[in-house]
C-alpha cells in the first residue's frame, strides 16, 4: 500500500517500522462520542473527495465547470456559502490542469472575500495561485487553495464573523458533492459511489449550524439550507459496506442540485 | 523545494494568525515536528491538509479526533510531541470503535499511522503517550 522506504532515506533514520498496528482493540461509544470534532481536522477538502473520485478511472473534470456565478451577493451568509462553493471549484479547475480556469475562479474567491471584508492577506493568496497556475503546479495549488480557504476562514474569526466559518464549508461540501454525484452519474463505478457515504460529516455541519447565532440561523437561506440537510443526510446515511446504486445517487444529486441552486440564486435580502 | 518552503512559511504564517485558541510554543514545536515528519509522505505522492489539531497527550489517555476519510484514498496521519512526552504512537478506530490495521511508524516523539479505508465515513485518530510524561502534540494528516 504505502512503502515507508523514503522516510529512512530522508534522514529518519532510527524509526521503528512496523507492517502492521499492535494489538487491536476497541473503543467504547462514550469515548467516541468525547472525541473532539473541528472544522479545520473533521471536515475533508474537495480536494480529499475529487482524489477518492478519480481513484477508479479518469475523470472528465473540465465537464464538471459551471457557468460563472454573480459575485456581487450583499447578505453575509450567501457570500459565505458560495465562497466555499468558489473554493471547491477552484479544486476542480486544479484537477482539470487548467490554468486560466484556476486563476479566473482564484480571482472571483478574492473578489467574493473582499466583499466580506476580510481580503488585507489575501491579495498575496490571489498573486500565488495565479503563479503556481502559470508554473502548473498543481499539488502545490491544491495546497494553496485550502490555506486560502484557512485564511478566510482565520479572518472571519478574527473579525468575530466565526459563524460564517461553517458555512464556508458547507459550500464546499455541497458544491463537491453536486459534482462527485454528478459524475458518478454519467460514469457509474460502484467504487466510485462509495464515496457518497458520509452521514457523520452531515451531521457534524448540522451541528454546527446549530450553533450559530439565532438572527443568522433564522436567516431565509441558511434555514432552506439547514433544512435540506437534514434530508440530504438521510440520502447519504447508506450502510458501511453498502455500495449505492445508481438511482440512490441520482437522490443524491438531486437533492445537492437543488441546495446549490438556492445558495447560488436565491434572492436573499441584505 | 519550494512545498518544503511553503510548508514551513505556514507554519509561521499560522502560528502568528489569530485563531479560536492561540498555540502554545511547545504545540507550534509540536506541530513543526509533525510537518516533518508529513513531509517526507509528499514525496510518495501524498498531499498534507492545511489543518491540525493540537493538544496535551497524557498517560492513560486517548487523545481523539473524529475525521471523515473516503473510500480509496490512503491517509497518513502524522503526529509530533514535545518534552516531556518522550514516545506516542497514533492508531485509527472506525466509526463503531473498532481499530484498524494501520501501517505504522514510531519515532520517539514522532508517530504516525498509514490507512486505506475500505469504506467511506468517520474514523477516529488516537494519540496516545507511551514513554514519558504529558506533553504537547500536534497531528495533521496527507492523502493521496
Amino acid at each position: 500500500m504505502i512503502r515507508l522506504t523514503r522516510l529512512g532515506a530522508i534522514g529518519l533514520i532510527g524509526g521503528i517500522l512496523a507492517a502492521v498496528g499492535a494489538e487491536t482493540g476497541r473503543l467504547p461509544a462514550d469515548q467516541l462520542a468525547k472525541a473532539v470534532r473541528s472544522d479545520s481536522i473533521s471536515i475533508p477538502t474537495p480536494g480529499e473527495l475529487f482524489a477518492a473520485l478519480e481513484k477508479p478511472g479518469k475523470t472528465d473534470w473540465s465537464g464538471q465547470y459551471r457557468g460563472p456565478i454573480p459575485i456581487t451577493y450583499r447578505n453575509r451568509a450567501q457570500i459565505a456559502l458560495n465562497l466555499g462553493g468558489l473554493i471547491a471549484d477552484g479544486f476542480i479547475a486544479v484537477e482539470a490542469k487548467d490554468s486560466q480556469q484556476v486563476k479566473n475562479i482564484g480571482s472571483d474567491i478574492i473578489k467574493l472575500a473582499k466583499a466580506l471584508g476580510v481580503s488585507e492577506n489575501l491579495l498575496s493568496r490571489g498573486n500565488s495561485i495565479n503563479e503556481f497556475a502559470e508554473n502548473n503546479e498543481w499539488d502545490t495549488l491544491q495546497e494553496e487553495l485550502e490555506a486560502t480557504q484557512n485564511e478566510v476562514k482565520s479572518s472571519m474569526q478574527s473579525h468575530s464573523d466565526q459563524d460564517l466559518v461553517i458555512l464556508v464549508s458547507l459550500g464546499g461540501w455541497i458544491r463537491g458533492t453536486q459534482v462527485v454525484s454528478g459524475a458518478i452519474m454519467q460514469n457509474y463505478d460502484a467504487r466510485s459511489a462509495k464515496v457518497l457515504r458520509q452521514p457523520a460529516l452531515v451531521k457534524f455541519m448540522q451541528s454546527k449550524i446549530n450553533e450559530i447565532s439565532p438572527e443568522l440561523r433564522g436567516e431565509p437561506l441558511v434555514k432552506d439550507v439547514n433544512e435540506q440537510l437534514a434530508g440530504i443526510e438521510k440520502l447519504v446515511s447508506f450502510p458501511a459496506d453498502k455500495t449505492p446504486s445508481v438511482d440512490e445517487v441520482r437522490k443524491v444529486n438531486k437533492a445537492v442540485d437543488k441546495v446549490m441552486e438556492e445558495i447560488e440564486n436565491k434572492a436573499v435580502a441584505r | 523545494m519550494k512545498r518544503r518552503l511553503l510548508i514551513f512559511l505556514s507554519i509561521f504564517v499560522l502560528a502568528a494568525s489569530i485563531s479560536a485558541r492561540a498555540e502554545t510554543d511547545a504545540e507550534v514545536e509540536a506541530r513543526k515536528a509533525a510537518l516533518d515528519l508529513a513531509g517526507a509522505f509528499s514525496n510518495e505522492g501524498f498531499k498534507i491538509r492545511d489543518g491540525h489539531w493540537c493538544g496535551t497527550v497524557k498517560q492513560n489517555d486517548h487523545a481523539l479526533v473524529a475525521v471523515n476519510l473516503y473510500a480509496g484514498n490512503q491517509y497518513w496521519f502524522s503526529a509530533g510531541a514535545t518534552e516531556p512526552a518522550k514516545k506516542i504512537a497514533v492508531s485509527v478506530y472506525d466509526e463503531t470503535g473498532k481499530q484498524v490495521t494501520t501501517e505504522d511508524y514510531n519515532a520517539g516523539e514522532k508517530a504516525a499511522a498509514g490507512f486505506s479505508p475500505t469504506n467511506s465515513g468517520q474514523y477516529f485518530v488516537s494519540v496516545d503517550l507511551v514513554e514519558g510524561q504529558a506533553g504537547s502534540f500536534c497531528l495533521i494528516y496527507s492523502y493521496k
